[in-house]
């Protein structure tokens, strides 16, 4: 499919009204349409760069998030009552604690209730992931203005830290697998994660050098090299939104 | 142009200065050098330059830096941006936009530049530095090379007086070196810029020299002319070792100068092979039609070699002509390929755990990567428990590699040398079968390096194991290797003793034989003991 080169604003400015949209309309059915929705905007339209990852990270942190949440609704909390489809052993709390109850009766009602409070507040977090993988982050940064110095040090190393962090994980955990140790369990994850932040706070202090060194910041006033235009194609994708956030 | 006045500078925790009382003037046009032991302190001069040190690093800072009038006292880096261009060590760790254009506009729009100033810049630093046809490449997909010379693209951009450059050459093949310094030179000539640049390296770079500013490690500095410095500098290059084995009085300091000064004594001394390569008698390592295809791209290109026991082999070959898929494969980790690589008639690929660390010892580009230790003496201790060994052996082959290293110190805060000495020593500890590493070179000094060839060889020659070593220093080949396998675009396009590989290529000759050409010698040691055995 032809990919659009779009400005940066537009897909957020996108995302932002699909996510109010499921928020209001508050119905896990759409919240996962839009999912979809998003999916297929990203697997079309995505390029061939580091931060393009960020919508299958934000799905897998969402799919986690999701399990957490439903586990912890299904198994703390005020009992809804309904048809049950198994019982977990009660643990017997203190009697200050009043209201509050672990494990118990676990019915269809109070699974699907907490599945769809989780579907609609990961789906958020999903929209957005699509928006940040559908947008190079340093097109971004170029349109949004220079007010805020720091915010913009911050999003810079943010996101061009962030991919590399992504290669170095990869990078010594070969090295480790090569020194003969496990690459799973929670030890390895101590052992990739010493020289790992070593070196990201490494590279975010020499990038901050850079940019401070090459006059970021000095200028209140930024010009532009080549002026991000705003298309037709822009246009009719905010007007889309604007009639999604309109119908809901 | 550049006025250090009374410099001395040292950092909070720490026992040493950095500089002490330098005073330097550097005068417009000017290409300087600075030279000094790891950790010496020749970045932290560079970065005094412009104010990043102290201003983003802390430190005490007595005295003044002064450019083209501006005290780094009164201004902050970013305030110097017009003045002076700076380009650090890896330049992709300063990258900061997607594109090759966009990263050249970078600073100009910080600055706030009218666009068609910035349109008429931009062309003239993509021509200067022959980047136009890569003007809208991501620069991610760049060679080592073409990345360097955009670092530099986008410093001149701003039309800098002074270019500050740290290491410019330290990751890149001789060749992409070659490119980037001719260009710097180039520039000191047609623009008057004033260059200040730190490198390893010397053979590459002393010819450019017009200053040596020599860090010696104890915060005492000297300046002085190229041949001056070499006089008695420690840090030399091949070349001057030469000169001074042979008692010539100068230094030379380039190819030229030293073919001249010794053509009475080439003419005298008989022709004489050195040392030939040990018999290939045990097959280590069988590499068979190895293909590894990243999207598409390959890698490697169906390659066969045989790793005898005994020998050092050198892979070599242009940025991503495929040394560290070669590498990691060998070592059993890499990527998907076709093709086997057996290790003592073992598929490597099958290796686990304790049994591939006796098999294959592998040090990548980056030795920090295997450490993970708060100290060095928990680092060794966890060796030692890992091989299942007496408890402060890796300590004792720590202290024999690289004597003196504190044993509560932690991993980081070691020199680069230490660092690699800490790696290897872990590694060693398991006496694997094989011994790999991937650009072991980068960031160390003569003397490092030294340590390195020493310690390898030994490996090699008293254990009778393989070394497998991908590097892009040709000297650092020249003193150790017995053989080198030179890649280009995944192919293996020659393979053979060192000395047959080595002196039928111009760019991948080290210094010493192109000075004694055409003798088939390669290092300083060669020439010596043939002059010994000819007396």
């Amino acid at each position: 499919m032809k990919k659009f080169s779009l400005h940066p604003l537009t897909w957020w400015i996108w995302s932002l009204a699909i996510a109010i949209s499921v928020a209001r309309v508050n119905s896990p059915i759409l919240a996962l349409a839009a999912v979809g929705v998003m999916g297929v905007i990203v697997f079309t339209q995505r390029e061939d760069a580091p931060w393009s990852k960020s919508f299958m990270w934000s799905l897998k942190l969402a799919v986690s998030i999701l399990l957490i949440r439903t586990f912890i609704g299904v198994s703390i909390g005020v009992p809804i009552p309904g048809t049950t489809i198994f019982t977990l052993p009660i643990l017997h709390l203190p009697h200050w604690m009043p209201g509050i109850r672990i494990g118990g009766a676990v019915t269809s009602e109070r699974l699907t209730m907490a599945l769809a409070e989780g579907v609609i507040i990961c789906s958020l977090l999903v929209i957005f992931g699509a928006a940040a993988s559908l947008t190079s982050p340093h097109r971004l940064l170029r349109v949004l203005p220079l007010y805020v110095y720091e915010f913009g040090v911050t999003l810079v190393i943010a996101t061009s830290v962030l991919p590399q962090v992504v290669t170095s994980v990869g990078r010594i955990r070969q090295a480790q697998r090569l020194r003969g140790q496990k690459t799973q369990g929670f030890n390895s994850y101590i052992r990739v994660a010493i020289p790992l932040l070593e070196e990201s706070l490494a590279r975010s202090l020499n990038l901050a050098a850079a940019m401070d060194s090459r006059g970021y910041g000095i200028s209140r006033l930024r010009s532009r090299y080549r002026p991000i235009p705003w298309h037709i194609g822009d246009s009719s994708i905010v007007i889309c939104a604007v009639v999604v956030l309109a119908l809901t | 142009m550049i006025k250090f006045s009374n410099v001395s500078l040292i950092y909070p925790h720490s026992t040493t200065t950095v500089l002490e009382n330098l005073n330097l003037e550097i005068a417009e046009g000017e290409f300087v050098l600075v030279i000094g032991p790891t950790g010496s302190g020749k970045s932290s001069l560079l970065r005094l330059i412009n104010g990043l040190v102290p201003h983003h690093t802390g430190g005490i800072l007595a005295g003044d830096v002064s450019v083209d009038g501006l005290s780094t006292r009164e201004v902050k880096p970013g305030g110097l941006a017009h003045l002076i261009g700076i380009v650090g060590q890896n330049p992709l760790h300063g990258f900061v936009a997607d594109t090759v254009e966009e990263e050249l506009s970078f600073s100009m729009e910080a600055m706030n530049l009218a666009p068609d100033v910035m349109r008429k810049r931009i062309e003239e630093a993509l021509d200067l530095m022959s980047l136009n046809s890569l003007r809208s490449r991501q620069i991610s997909t760049l060679s080592g090379g073409e990345q360097q010379r955009v670092a530099i693209a986008s410093a001149l951009v701003m039309h800098p007086k002074v270019l500050v450059l740290d290491e410019p050459t330290s990751a890149l093949d001789p060749i992409a070196a070659e490119e980037v310094l001719s260009i710097l030179h180039r520039l000191v000539h047609d623009l008057s810029l004033t260059v200040i640049i730190a490198e390893h390296k010397l053979e590459r770079v002393i010819g450019f020299a017009d200053r040596i500013v020599h860090i010696n490690g104890d915060g005492h500095t000297s300046v002085g002319t190229p041949v001056h410095i070499m006089q008695t500098s420690s840090i030399a290059p091949p070349i001057v070792h030469l000169a001074r084995a042979l008692g010539l009085v100068d230094p030379g300091l380039s190819v030229r100068d030293m073919r001249r000064m010794t053509e009475p004594l080439r003419e005298s001394i008989p022709l004489q092979a050195p040392i030939s390569s040990p018999p290939k008698v045990h097959a280590v390592i069988e590499i068979e039609k190895l293909t590894i295809t990243y999207d598409e791209k390959k890698a490697l290109n169906s390659v066969s070699a045989t790793i005898y026991d005994n020998e050092i082999v050198a892979v070599m070959g242009r940025n991503g002509a495929g040394k560290s898929s070669l590498l990691t494969t060998i070592a059993g980790v890499g990527a998907q390929a076709s093709g086997t690589v057996r290790i003592h008639s073992v598929d490597s690929k099958s290796l686990k755990g304790k049994t591939r660390m006796r098999t294959v010892g592998y040090i990548p580009q980056e030795p920090s990567d295997l450490l993970y230790a708060q100290s060095v003496a928990k680092e060794c201790s966890q060796a030692d428990n890992d091989n299942q060994i007496a408890i402060g052996t890796t300590q004792d082959l720590l202290n024999q590699l690289v004597p003196g290293i504190s044993m509560n110190a932690h991993p980081r805060d070691l020199s680069e040398g230490q660092r690699l000495g800490l790696a290897l020593s872990v590694v060693l500890s398991s006496n694997p079968k094989v011994l790999i590493l991937d650009e072991p070179t980068r960031g160390l000094d003569y003397e490092a390096k030294k340590t390195l060839a020493r310690i390898l060889i030994e490996f090699a020659r008293v254990f009778d194991r393989a070394v497998v070593i991908a590097t892009h220093d040709v000297e650092l080949v020249a003193e150790l290797a017995t053989r080198v396998i030179f890649l280009a675009d995944g192919d293996i396009v020659a393979d053979g003793p060192t000395i047959d590989i080595l002196l039928s290529s111009p760019a991948f000759a080290p210094q010493v034989s192109k000075v004694m050409a055409p003798a088939p010698w390669l290092t300083v040691h060669d020439v010596v003991s043939a002059l010994g055995s000819s007396n």
